[in-house]
């Protein structure tokens, strides 16, 4: 029996270390034989190793549709991102209210909403509401938080007043970030108004939105960030951990949680 | 050259109107002049600087900073690990970020690194304190973006700010919104030396207890209105934050002796949107206070355009500002001359010495091909 080998991690498909990994794409060619070829070569030249097309069809007339196997060469040193502090495990909802309740025995408070011009509280609904994302509950659920979800178009001076008239331990904004400056001084003027009401070493602040890294929530000036394809347990881990580590509750340390790429 | 201006400020913050000002040349230009000048730095920012490519347009490539040995800096373990570069650890302030965990070294070899320190203004001033005792003769804070926090005359004794031809493709705007922000920077003290100015420097450090009509905790201290009796009147809990324009027209009804507003923390912009009409129909001005520039945010307007509407704002605390840099080129977008530019920022903004440190006439460019 293989010992996982954490300084080169490689993708397992049956056995450990095989490094398969499955694929699909869509090539804008006509359904042939050459179109065959053609994502073979593409997956050699992205470097897998022994391509298979296990399955292809024609999408429409003029795109081929590919589902395909190949032998990944590159590993990832995972010991590295543990100790540089990614080291992060997502706990359960269950694991979470007993985290809460062991150390730290009060409600969190939770203020949450989207900024700015946007429209969509999508990204916001799903961290706190009760229904959630993909089956997990929102903050809303827990026992151990009190969440304020003040929806979409806050100004940036509303959601920090109505953060401390409730006392919250955390507040998280979603906004789209693009090219455009606009959205980027909605940000940073969050973080910049929470420290000139004197509020920052008290609270929490994470962002979220489909092009969320933790790079730019550094820039920003948040505590976290959260992209695309994050799940409410994923933040509220976060929460808890970070909370009874600045208690100095003496929990295991953990700075922003990172979902997955979608 | 900008060594020369600062030599004398402990705590030097670097701050850019915008992203892609040049605020890394300046920091990097300062970097090279105080290590010919043999001055052991300390170095921190409150983003990430020095990374190979900007992290909102991967087009971008950005400049990397490269410390001299015996340079101290505060940046994440991981980032430390990703330099290669060897360092003696002195300390670990306990502040976690999105990249990692804060901390303070000293390098033991020259070489570039990123650099992220923490992002909060109070860790700043313990990190910048704590390399300061490791014997940093100056601490370089490196602001990140548009953010300002760091200029606060909590964190930093002085202050540079970069500008630059991002802020719009047309130079007199440019001008213009550099002219604004610096007015910001550089806002008035409140009634200096006069026993009205001690008065309200009084009211303003008050317990929120001692002021008569205020109950909540004494850790939120209300915003509060003086009038020409130099007696406060507590205002509603967060009401700066919060009023609109309906209900600071009535205040300003039941106080028409009204002179100055002492806020309590932030004054965002859409107060003093909504202090313009009720300004503007009782026909007198009103003196907004606030603990420092740092508070106030302002969009579209500076606080010229608010003066000549009735509006003051003064500060208690000043920031003290040395220079401006100039960076003339917008990446991906449009370039202006930089000597025109500087000489239009020279002309609209009396007083503050202007560079652009990647130009052949930069003094300290010169110093160094000598």
């Amino acid at each position: 029996m293989h010992e996982v080998d954490l300084a080169a991690v490689r993708p397992y498909a049956d056995h450990l270390d095989d490094g398969l990994v499955q694929m699909s794409f869509t090539l804008p060619v006509p359904y042939s034989l050459a179109a065959r070829r053609a994502a073979l070569e593409l997956a050699a030249t992205i470097g897998f190793e022994e391509p298979e097309v296990v399955h292809y069809e024609q999408l429409t007339e003029g795109y081929t549709y590919f589902v395909m196997y190949g032998r990944c060469t590159q590993t990832v040193d995972f010991t590295l991102l543990q100790s540089e502090g990614f080291n992060v495990e997502y706990m359960s909802e269950d694991e979470i209210e007993g985290f809460a309740r062991e150390h730290l025995g009060r409600p969190i408070v939770v203020v949450g909403a989207s900024t700015g011009s946007d429209t969509h509280s999508v990204g916001i609904d799903a961290m706190l509401n009760l229904k959630g994302y993909h089956g997990h509950h929102g903050l809303e659920g827990y026992r151990c938080f009190q969440t304020y979800n003040l929806g979409s178009q806050v100004p940036n001076s509303v959601l920090v007043a109505k953060a401390i008239e409730v006392g919250a331990d955390a507040i998280l904004v979603s906004q789209t970030v693009t090219q455009q400056n606009l959205h980027i001084h909605n940000l940073t003027e969050l973080v910049e108004m929470v420290e000139a009401e004197g509020m920052r070493g008290r609270m929490i602040l994470a962002c979220g939105g489909p092009r969320v890294t933790g790079e730019l929530a550094k820039e920003l000036g948040y505590d976290a960030g959260f992209s695309k394809g994050t799940e409410p347990q994923h933040l509220a881990t976060f929460i808890v951990r970070e909370l009874a580590a600045r208690a100095g509750s003496g929990a295991e340390v953990s700075p922003a949680a990172q979902s997955a790429p979608a | 050259m900008l060594s020369d201006l600062t030599a004398s400020t402990k705590r030097l913050a670097l701050v850019g109107l915008a992203k892609n000002t040049g605020k890394t040349e300046a920091l990097a230009a300062l970097l090279r002049e105080l290590q010919e000048a043999g001055r052991r730095v300390g170095v921190t920012s409150v983003g990430r600087d020095g990374e190979e490519r900007d992290v909102i347009d991967a087009r971008i490539e950005k400049p990397r900073v490269v410390l001299p040995g015996g340079s101290l800096v505060a940046t994440t373990d991981g980032l430390l690990r990703a330099s290669g570069l060897p360092y003696d650890l002195l300390g670990d302030p306990g502040v976690r970020t999105p990249l990692g965990r804060v901390l303070i070294v000293r390098m033991r070899g020259a070489g570039a690194i990123e650099v992220a320190g923490p992002s909060a203004s109070e860790d700043v001033r313990a990190v910048s304190d704590a390399m300061l005792a490791h014997g940093a003769e100056q601490v370089l804070i490196d602001g990140a973006i548009d953010r300002r926090a760091a200029s606060s005359p909590d964190v930093a004794d002085g202050l540079v700010v970069a500008t630059g031809a991002v802020l719009d493709r047309d130079i007199e705007e440019v001008v213009l919104q550099t002219r604004d922000a610096v007015d910001l920077v550089r806002l008035p003290s409140v009634e200096d030396g006069g026993d009205t100015g001690r008065r309200l420097w009084e009211l303003a450090e008050a317990d929120g207890r001692a002021i008569p009509g205020h109950a909540t905790a004494a850790d939120s201290r209300p915003d509060l209105l003086v009038g020409e009796d130099l007696e406060p009147v507590a205002l509603p809990p967060r009401f700066v934050l919060t009023a609109d324009a309906e209900q600071i027209a009535q205040l300003l009804d039941e106080h028409p002796a009204a002179r100055w507003l002492i806020v309590a923390g932030a004054l965002p912009d859409r107060f003093l949107r909504s202090l313009l009409h009720p300004v503007h129909r009782r026909r007198r001005e009103l003196v907004l206070v606030v603990s420092d520039p740092t508070r106030v945010f302002l969009w579209k307007r500076g606080p010229e355009w608010y003066r000549r509407r009735g509006i003051l704002l003064n500060t208690l605390n000043r920031i003290e500002l040395e220079a401006l840099t100039v960076n003339p080129l917008a990446p991906q977008s449009h370039r202006f001359d930089s000597a025109q530019l500087r000489a239009l920022i020279e002309a609209a903004i009396p007083g503050v010495p202007v560079f652009d440190v990647l130009h052949p006439d930069y003094v300290g460019a010169r110093h160094m091909l000598a």
